[in-house]
């Protein structure tokens, strides 16, 4: 077992359209070891083993494999020398079976026979590598109707036979079970012990602490530290992984009296298999922000859908005071009672993108008859109120309402959405992740107007995988952890003990 | 934002294709006629090759036909079910509903209207508006199954408009065959109409079907531009993700639009049985259903495009008869001119979604 080093990256940087989602990070992890990379979403991870797997190309700095310095043309390449990922996202092709599946991985490398000939190949060596590692997999089954664990196996099985001796595993315990975790953590531990690298990228605490033998912290595209895991102790981890302090203490949050009990959440369950939800409870009160804090993949998307009357299989009540169940009401009804709705999916659950922005805009008082009966739509009524509407809230890069929605920036798309949504003076909004992917100044927007929404009286329910933005805005914090609220804080709250019950709970 | 573009390359590396993300509509109408047009230019090749000779083409396809007071009429009087199939062809295809089942709708519609007929129901000056409600409610109901197991367990509609096509010419078969056969002579089709059960004729030699047609082409245009089901229409249409998520009555919508359509295209059964034939027929069916989505896909499912686009296929189908008679070229040779024109501009959308650059200083 050599401790040489192999990978190592130096001072790489990455910018997304003017967002900085590498700045400077550093990375080493050598062979023969489980290396932990832990961080907050939109910390910078995947972006910076995407650079090592070769689908980014990184704008500054050096990466070396294997202590040679080499500059990645592409994936293939990456496969060449060496180095594997195992996507969050598998990359597979449903139909095929799994010896189809891999053996379309090893084009570059099985040439030589007929087709069928290298197919009955790599089927034995997918059983004879199987069997080494100890997954059952039949390379004859096709992949849709493998379990998500079993899929996963095959993404690994695909890496390892293209010959990967640094295996790089994207957030691979989120969507498994405990139980399916545990046994390929275990299992891929085996590979380190037998001379490999494994690169295991996650936000989970118990990973790192149960299986990493080295861990690098990355918070905001940067990489803060690197140690072994068991020299520190948790709170030292959680607190080099959640930051010091908000930024932004401008706010007052705290201080208010919160009114009376609006929308009751009471044991909201997912019918599905995977009990996204888990007999969720919440009270959200008029005049005041909740903040929904957790680690991204706990049910808050689900959450969001059931509430924002998306189809997503759950039961439970989910009462508005005085007015009945939500899942009970049209979206007429929705928009008579004052609901207000940010999806986290802009341009999939709130905007058409190739319909025009003023038919975008239209269609949030188009039940109240204010354009017209059914059978006459007031266009120019429309496209007046939707002038005001960009004007007002300021949308930029609109030359034209009847310019497609899909052509504004992800910051004036959200403007759009909200200017909707608030066209009335909402009774309760909900905000899933309203700020991701905006600039400073579009979020400060965003937020404005929230924060004016809870002083007029609303019930604002603010989902958030930002730390930071749920600690800047919300009147109380509850801790969202496998399809439940684990934790309420008011405020001020204690960042390090939000931190923990994010953690610990997973 | 043409940035995410295709590297793929052409002939040679000098040229990448770009996706486009909007066209000024004037070029995406040159872009069509330019495309149009090269489909009649190969259409008129395929007929040279056929025999015709390549001086009569025009003669026979513009100035025998359109500039003939007799031709005219009877391209407009062939028009008048085609712009009905079309328009039904536009409704179902914004609904992204895959209507197949025009035919059957039509035939559904022609017996509706016949059994009136032959029962004898309503008083002589009724018996025709009766008999257009009829057809309408009948094409309509031979909508409602596919539409509602669609909306209902997801079953693919393509599989059962089509089916159910078959159901209807076998059903319109049995009927010719058997108890609705013409008592008179025996031959395979409905008695003849009384005068009060056809479609009169204008003052000038027109049929009636043809103002119909046109009033239903404003009514189907008032009903996509203006009205509110437009509006949802088009979210329905373009992002039906988003369309129930931001408060379309999505199922509503598409329950209508697809109603609807079944209803025209019983009318348009309706207009080829007591316009055209003055009886229940079985052979003039088969065919009508293919050049309503033609109809629609050639004119963008755009109501007004699809009036013009049928007075075009109805064009053909009158030339396309006088060449069987003078040239004994077999009307199939009709069904392979459109054929080539919705290939023709099928593929010109390519041009419409895509840009070819030139790259410049790459090798």
């Amino acid at each position: 077992m050599s401790k040489q080093n192999a990978i190592q990256l130096s001072g790489v940087s990455k910018t997304f359209d003017g967002f900085k989602a590498l700045s400077d990070a550093d990375f080493t992890a050598k062979w023969g070891e489980v290396h932990a990379l832990l961080g907050e979403n939109g910390a910078g991870k995947s972006s910076l083993m995407n650079i090592v797997a070769g689908l980014y190309g990184p704008e500054g700095g050096s990466l070396f494999i294997d202590d040679n310095p080499v500059k990645l043309k592409g994936p293939k390449e990456a496969a060449k020398m060496g180095i594997g990922m195992v996507h969050q996202h598998f990359k597979l092709v449903m139909p095929f079976t799994v010896a189809e599946n891999i053996l379309l991985n090893l084009g570059h490398i099985q040439t030589a026979g007929l087709y069928r000939e290298r197919l009955r190949r790599v089927s034995d060596d997918i059983r004879a590598m199987a069997k080494r590692i100890g997954f059952e997999i039949d390379p004859d089954t096709r992949v849709d109707q493998l379990s998500i664990a079993e899929q996963q196996r095959v993404e690994i099985l695909k890496v390892l036979l293209a010959g990967a001796k640094v295996l790089i595993l994207d957030e691979p315990t989120a969507v498994l079970t405990e139980e399916e975790a545990e046994r390929l953590l275990t299992t891929v531990q085996g590979f380190a012990r037998e001379g490999a690298a494994v690169i295991l990228v996650t936000h989970k605490m118990n990973d790192v602490l149960r299986y990493a033998d080295q861990v690098t912290i990355m918070r905001a595209g940067r990489t803060v530290k690197s140690l072994k895991p068991d020299s520190v102790s948790v709170d030292e981890l959680i607190r080099l992984t959640v930051g010091e302090s908000a930024p932004d203490q401008s706010a007052t949050p705290g201080e208010r009296e919160p009114g009376a009990p609006y929308l009751q959440v009471k044991g909201l369950t997912s019918t599905g298999p995977l009990r996204a939800l888990n007999n969720l409870n919440l009270t959200l009160n008029q005049g005041e922000i909740y903040g929904l804090a957790g680690v991204g993949g706990n049910g808050q998307s689900e959450l969001a859908n059931a509430l924002m009357g998306i189809p997503e299989p759950v039961e439970g009540q989910m009462e508005i005071v005085g007015e009945g169940d939500l899942a009970d009401f049209d979206a007429a009804r929705r928009r008579a009672i004052g609901i207000a709705s940010i999806p986290a999916d802009r341009y999939g659950a709130a905007l058409a993108g190739p319909l025009s922005i003023a038919d975008n805009y239209a269609l949030g008082d188009i039940h109240s008859g204010r354009y017209g009966p059914f059978w006459y739509l007031k266009t120019r009524a429309i496209e007046a109120d939707a002038a005001e509407a960009v004007r007002q809230f300021d949308v930029q890069g609109v030359r034209s309402l009847k310019q497609k929605a899909a052509l504004l920036s992800g910051g004036n798309a959200q403007k759009l959405v909200i200017a909707r949504e608030f066209k009335h003076p909402p009774r309760l909004v909900l905000a899933h992740s309203p700020s991701r992917g905006l600039d400073v100044k579009a979020t400060e927007a965003v937020r404005d107007r929230l924060r004016a929404a809870r002083d007029d009286g609303a019930a604002v329910l603010l989902i958030s995988e930002d730390l930071d933005e749920v600690m800047a805005m919300a009147d109380r914090i509850g801790v969202m952890s496998a399809g439940r609220i684990v934790a309420e804080f008011s405020q001020p709250a204690d960042r390090q003990a939000i931190g923990q019950a994010m953690v610990n709970h997973v | 934002m043409s940035d995410f573009a295709l590297k793929r390359p052409l002939m040679n590396r000098r040229y990448t294709l770009e996706v486009r993300q909007q066209m000024a509509w004037p070029w995406q109408a040159l872009i069509l006629g330019v495309s149009m047009l090269l489909g009649l230019l190969l259409s008129g090749a395929i007929l040279v090759l056929a025999g015709v000779p390549a001086g009569e083409l025009l003669n026979e396809f513009v100035i025998l036909t359109l500039f003939d007071a007799q031709s005219l009429k009877s391209v407009l009087f062939q028009a008048s079910p085609l712009i009905m199939v079309g328009l039904a062809g536009c409704l179902a295809f914004r609904a992204r509903f895959w209507n197949l089942g025009l035919e059957g709708q039509m035939i559904f519609g022609a017996v509706g209207a016949t059994a009136v007929t032959i029962w004898d129901i309503g008083s002589p000056g009724m018996r025709l508006p009766l008999m257009m409600v009829v057809a309408m409610v009948c094409g309509l109901l031979w909508a409602v199954t596919p539409v509602l197991l669609k909306l209902k367990l997801q079953v693919n509609e393509i599989v059962s408009t089509l089916m159910l096509n078959y159901i209807a010419i076998n059903v319109l078969l049995h009927l010719m065959y058997g108890p609705w056969k013409d008592p008179k002579d025996a031959f395979p089709y409905s008695p003849k109409y009384d005068s009060f059960e056809l479609l009169p004729e204008l003052g000038n030699g027109l049929s009636l079907s043809i103002p119909i047609a046109i009033v239903i082409a404003l009514i189907v245009l008032w009903f996509v531009n203006i009205s509110r089901a437009g509006l949802y229409l088009r979210f329905v249409d373009k992002s039906p993700k988003v369309a129930g998520a931001v408060g379309v009555p999505v199922a509503k919508t598409i329950l209508i639009a697809v109603l609807f359509s079944g209803a025209l295209a019983g009318l348009a059964g309706l207009m080829v049985a007591a316009g055209q034939e003055g009886r229940l027929t079985h052979s003039f069916y088969v065919g009508y259903g293919f050049s309503g989505i033609l109809i629609a896909f050639l004119a963008r499912n755009n109501p007004i495009a699809a009036t013009c686009a049928a007075l075009l296929i109805a064009t053909l189908f009158v030339s396309g008869r006088s060449l069987q008679v003078f040239y004994q070229i077999p009307f199939a040779m009709v069904q392979l001119i459109q054929a080539v024109l919705v290939i023709c501009v099928a593929s010109s959308d390519f041009f419409i979604r895509h840009r070819i650059r030139r790259v410049q200083g790459v090798d």
